[in-house]
């Protein structure tokens, strides 16, 4: 039995379809029944008009006759009853009502030419065949008029012509049933006939409606199939292609059909073709075969061509079913990898080339730390062969003592994927050691560690040398600074002595050759205290000894407090000193403002020194863009040759001045130099012998105090949504940065407090007249000015009166507080700073402000 | 362009046509074959005429049979009706199996020659058993007889008495069992028949100028 395919749409069509075959199927056979009876009816016609002829051709009254009426009632009669029937299946064949008609026209032609044969009895049968021939219909009602018109020709002709029915007046019942039941006899045989007939063209319908259903899958997987699909006659001509293979090689359908596979097939390919098919058709199993196709266009086509045999259903051959799957794109991937693999080989060999002709040792490493490949140089480094280290842990090689530090630096390479630079010992295969200096990489997806391996076991040895020397050096000057220090403090305590001495006998009213004597040794005294001052100063430096402050230092203010303390010793040798131009007093350098105060004193020293009477010192400064800021130092001396300059920062040398009537120690240039690296800048000299020298120092730019607070000021003042919000501004000067940052971050969580600071007591005080702080904090000991004169001068100025000043220092005797609080200060904290108590005070003093 | 509509509207038009012509022509089909079959049947079951019968064995040449009836049928040579007669002849002879004496008279008018007897009707009754076929020149025995029409049948006893006249077909040309077949066999077997007459159906034994009104059969 026929099964209906899944889903209800499936079962809908092929029950629909299943119907409309089987009216299909019947409405042909109604046509081709209609058809036959018009033949029939034609031909029992003319059969009758024969009959007629050959039977009663004439009628006799004597020896004289006429035409038989059977023969005008042939002609007539039987051409009226068929003209109706033909015509009807003329003019609309398969109708419903062309059936009745004929069925009466046939019985009716039946009893027409059983009366043309004289009622003989063989004519009878016309009408049993009549209905037999009734049933080609497979439509049992059409027997219904049939047997209707017998039986009411009997009827009929027992009422008006009893003697032509039976013969005789009075039918006898037996006879009419007899006759009655031959019919029904038949007519119920042949009822069943078109039951049984019906019931299996539905079966027939149902069964092609399932074929067509799946014939049409098979068609739409055909028509829809991704890739090529062909049925070709064993002539290699295309009898059904699908899109996909139309595609493919660029044809129509159409105009594929008109091809063979020879003709789209490569010329070099046919032969193989060909032979495939033969191999088909002698039984071997289906081929699957890589060819190639010439496409419309001329272009190549590399395809699959998969094919089977397909025969009919007594076995023999009929067809090839070809599968055509495309695959330029693999075969192009094919060459490009072949393509890619050849290079591959000769980059392989390129590198065991390097590899082998490699100074180092190039490896690589599995995760489980074995050599893979080892390069020729291993031999050389550890004594074994390539052969003999392939397999083996590298560890095995590694020096005992360095293999739990191998095996760290191995797990640090896998992390980070790279080292460089490691160095670990090795035994070798004679047993000895060897320092190995290794890079090396990790491949985490190729799970292999690729290394390069350098000896270096006589660089390790040279280092440690040098390195050793290098540490005794540096204890050898330790010890020369510390030495120099203790030296220079010691020289101290007499020299004391000396100078205090020497100018109490100044003041005691000397002689003048006594005065003569006395300045003598003042004046060595102070040259030796200079002269240690230095030395300590170098040492400091040397040592790591050396605090500086680094702050921002305005160059202007620098270059004119040294100038007017330069003034009076030019003007006592006639040197003129020259600012060129008005110094930029917005330009700031992070220095230390003492030690750069000291480098510039130096450099004028030695200018207005060197230079002879009546010459010329020029200070400058320049900046280039936001950079570092230049500071000049200028002089028209004698200048210095160029093969002596690299000595000129070197400490005690003077460069041959030693001989002239100039004092000098030869520390001041390496001091500055010294100096001047340690604030982060440099120190340099351009010089050319009788154009004088150029002594310059670059140091950081830094921005200037009042514009930082200015800008902290401008973006503190309002929050993001542009609201003013309750700021307060704090003043804090102190010189000592620990200090500074200290306070800074004890103030970093108060948000609503901005602080700003100051290294020098009068920045300090500028800052406070520029922005009015709320409170200031004021240290006592700072280096421009005392704190409280500070305080006194923040009192006098009317815009710095009303600030509440709050004193911190480390001073904590009564005295100093009193005299601090009576010249004005708001609170005196001591140092160590007590953090509440800081707070209850920073808070007391700034509430009566943040109530007005 | 035509509209949907208007070809909708056209085709219906052609059915309606089609019909009317269907029913129109359905309709002169059945008056055509029933007035038609009505001819046919009506002159089929027409009988002949019939003339005066004797009702004794006549005065003739025949000579009648003194042990047993004789059967005699005056028949046309040329009647194609009267080959049913002949049939049924045949069965009645084979029926009775010589318990009666049969002849057949062909009438042969005077002007005609050898073709008018010499008709496959004529040799079919020489070919049944125990029926002496003779040719009844210008019908002088019918009229004896009574007959004039094709196929007249009449049985006389061995006494000469009248037993039976009529045709022994149903109706014209017309095989199969019929009212005089059966009064005859009866007769001849001594049994008393439902009738002793039966219509006869056949051509004319003679023109109807020779014979009168009453000679012609029926057409």
């Amino acid at each position: 039995m026929f099964e209906v395919s899944l889903g209800a749409s499936g079962v809908n069509y092929s029950v629909e379809r299943a119907n409309e075959l089987f009216e299909q199927h019947r409405q042909e056979i109604y046509r081709a029944t209609d058809r036959l009876f018009a033949r029939l009816m034609f031909f029992q016609w003319i059969a009758g008009i024969l009959i007629a002829f050959l039977v009663a051709p004439l009628t006799w009254e004597g020896q004289s006759s006429q035409v038989h009426l059977h023969i005008w009632g042939a002609i007539f009669l039987g051409g009226a009853i068929s003209i109706f029937p033909i015509w009807l299946t003329r003019i609309s064949p398969g109708a419903t009502i062309n059936r009745y008609v004929i069925a009466v026209a046939q019985t009716l032609m039946s009893a027409l030419l059983i009366a043309l044969t004289g009622g003989r009895i063989e004519t009878h049968f016309h009408v049993f065949g009549s209905l037999v021939i009734l049933s080609f219909y497979r439509d049992w009602r059409v027997l219904i008029p049939a047997t209707v018109v017998v039986a009411l020709d009997h009827f009929l002709r027992g009422i008006y012509w009893p003697y032509s029915v039976y013969g005789v007046l009075t039918a006898s019942p037996l006879r009419s049933l007899e006759h009655a039941g031959w019919v029904i006899f038949e007519d119920v045989f042949l009822v069943i006939s078109c039951l049984r007939s019906i019931r299996e063209m539905r079966s027939i319908a149902t069964r092609t409606a399932a074929l067509e259903a799946s014939e049409q899958g098979f068609r739409q997987i055909f028509e829809d199939a991704p890739i090529g699909m062909a049925v070709v006659g064993l002539d290699e001509s295309f009898n059904q292609v699908n899109t996909t293979l139309c595609q493919m090689v660029g044809y129509t359908e159409s105009e594929l059909m008109q091809c063979t596979t020879v003709d789209i097939t490569f010329e070099d390919d046919i032969p193989q073709g060909k032979q495939n098919a033969e191999e088909l058709l002698t039984g071997g199993p289906r081929s699957s075969v890589e060819r190639r196709y010439i496409r419309k266009d001329g272009e190549v086509l590399w395809i699959t061509r998969t094919a089977c045999l397909m025969r009919d259903v007594d076995g023999h051959p009929r067809n090839f079913l070809i599968m055509v799957e495309d695959i330029s794109e693999r075969k192009q991937a094919e060459k490009a990898l072949c393509e890619s693999k050849r290079e591959l080989e000769a980059a392989h060999h390129a590198n065991q080339l390097i590899m082998d002709n490699s100074q180092d040792v190039i490896c690589s490493v599995d995760e489980w730390g074995r050599f893979i490949s080892v390069s020729a140089a291993c031999e050389q480094l550890w004594g074994y062969t390539p052969a003999e280290l392939v397999g083996r842990p590298y560890v095995e090689l590694v020096c005992p003592e360095d293999r739990a530090l191998t095996n760290q630096v191995a797990e640090v390479l896998r992390m980070d994927g790279k080292i460089s630079d490691f160095v670990n010992r090795y035994t070798r295969k004679d047993g000895t050691l060897v320092d190995v200096l290794w890079s090396a990489s990790w491949s985490e997806a190729d799970k292999i560690m690729f290394c390069v391996a350098h000896d270096v076991t006589d660089r390790a040895r040279i280092e440690k040398e040098l390195r050793e020397a290098k540490e005794e050096a540096d204890r050898a000057n330790h010890a020369k600074s510390e030495f120099l220090s203790r030296m220079s403090h010691e020289l101290r305590t007499p020299l004391n002595a000396i100078l205090g001495f020497g100018q109490l006998l100044e003041r005691q009213n000397p002689t003048e050759a006594q005065r003569t004597r006395v300045n003598h040794i003042i004046n060595a005294g102070r040259h030796l205290l200079n002269l240690i001052n230095e030395v300590l100063d170098i040492s400091r430096v040397e040592t790591g000894n050396l605090q500086l402050s680094l702050e921002p230092v305005c160059v202007t203010e620098a270059l004119e407090e040294a100038l007017s303390l330069m003034r009076p010793l030019a003007a006592e040798r006639g040197i003129e000193l020259l600012t060129p131009a008005p110094l930029e007093p917005a330009d700031y350098v992070m220095a230390d403002r003492q030690r750069l105060q000291q480098v510039l004193l130096n450099l004028l020293t030695n200018a207005v020194k060197y230079t002879p009477v009546a010459g010329k010192v020029t200070v400058s400064s320049s900046t280039i863009g936001s950079g570092p800021i230049r500071i000049m130092v200028s002089d028209t001396g004698a200048g210095i040759p160029s093969e002596k300059l690299a000595r000129l920062f070197t400490p005690f040398d003077r460069l041959g001045a030693e001989q002239s009537d100039v004092e000098g120690t030869g520390l001041g240039l390496a001091l500055c130099q010294r100096l001047i690296h340690a604030m982060h800048g440099t120190i340099g000299v351009d010089s050319a012998v009788g154009s004088g020298s150029r002594f310059w120092v670059e140091l950081a730019r830094a921005e200037s105090p009042f514009e930082r607070v200015a800008l902290e000021k401008h973006n503190g003042a309002y929050s993001q949504n542009g609201s003013e919000v309750c700021s307060r501004t704090i003043l804090y000067v102190e010189d000592n940065l620990s200090n500074l940052t200290l306070i800074e971050q004890m103030l970093s969580d108060q948000s609503h407090i901005k602080l700003i600071t100051a290294m020098q007591g009068k920045l300090g005080i500028e800052l406070a007249r520029r922005h009015s702080p709320d409170l200031i904090l004021l240290d006592l000991h700072l280096p421009d000015l005392a704190g409280w004169e500070v305080l006194s001068r923040l009192q006098i100025q009317e815009a710095t009166r009303e600030i509440p000043v709050v004193i911190i220092s480390a001073d904590a005797t009564s005295r100093q507080i009193k005299r601090l609080m009576a010249a004005g200060a708001s609170a005196y904290l001591t140092k160590p700073l007590d953090m509440q108590e800081f707070f209850r005070v920073i808070n007391e003093t700034l509430a009566p402000r943040l109530a007005a | 362009m035509r509209s949907a509509e208007q070809k909708r509207g056209e085709h219906l038009q052609r059915r309606t046509k089609r019909i009317l012509a269907t029913s129109l022509f359905a309709i002169l089909w059945i008056a055509t074959v029933a007035s038609g079959l009505r001819t046919l049947f009506h002159y089929e079951n027409t009988p002949g005429r019939v003339g005066a019968l004797p009702r004794a064995w006549p005065a003739t040449q025949i000579e009648r049979s003194s042990d047993r009836p004789t059967l005699i049928m005056l028949a046309h040579p040329h009647c194609p009706c009267t080959r049913a007669s002949v049939g049924e002849l045949a069965q009645i002879m084979a029926r009775l199996q010589g318990r009666v004496s049969a002849y057949v008279l062909f009438v042969k008018p005077k002007e005609t020659g050898r073709d008018w007897d010499g008709t496959d009707l004529v040799r079919s009754a020489e070919a049944i058993p125990g029926v002496k076929v003779l040719l009844d020149p210008d019908g002088v025995e019918a009229r004896r007889f009574g007959a004039e029409t094709s196929g007249h049948t009449v049985l006389f006893g061995a006494d000469g008495r009248l037993l039976f006249s009529g045709g022994i077909t149903a109706s014209r040309g017309h095989a199969g069992d019929n009212a005089g077949e059966s009064a005859i066999t009866a007769l001849v077997n001594n049994q008393t028949p439902a009738q002793t007459e039966a219509l006869v159906f056949g051509c004319a034994l003679a023109n109807r100028g020779e014979t009168g009104p009453t000679a012609l059969c029926l057409k």
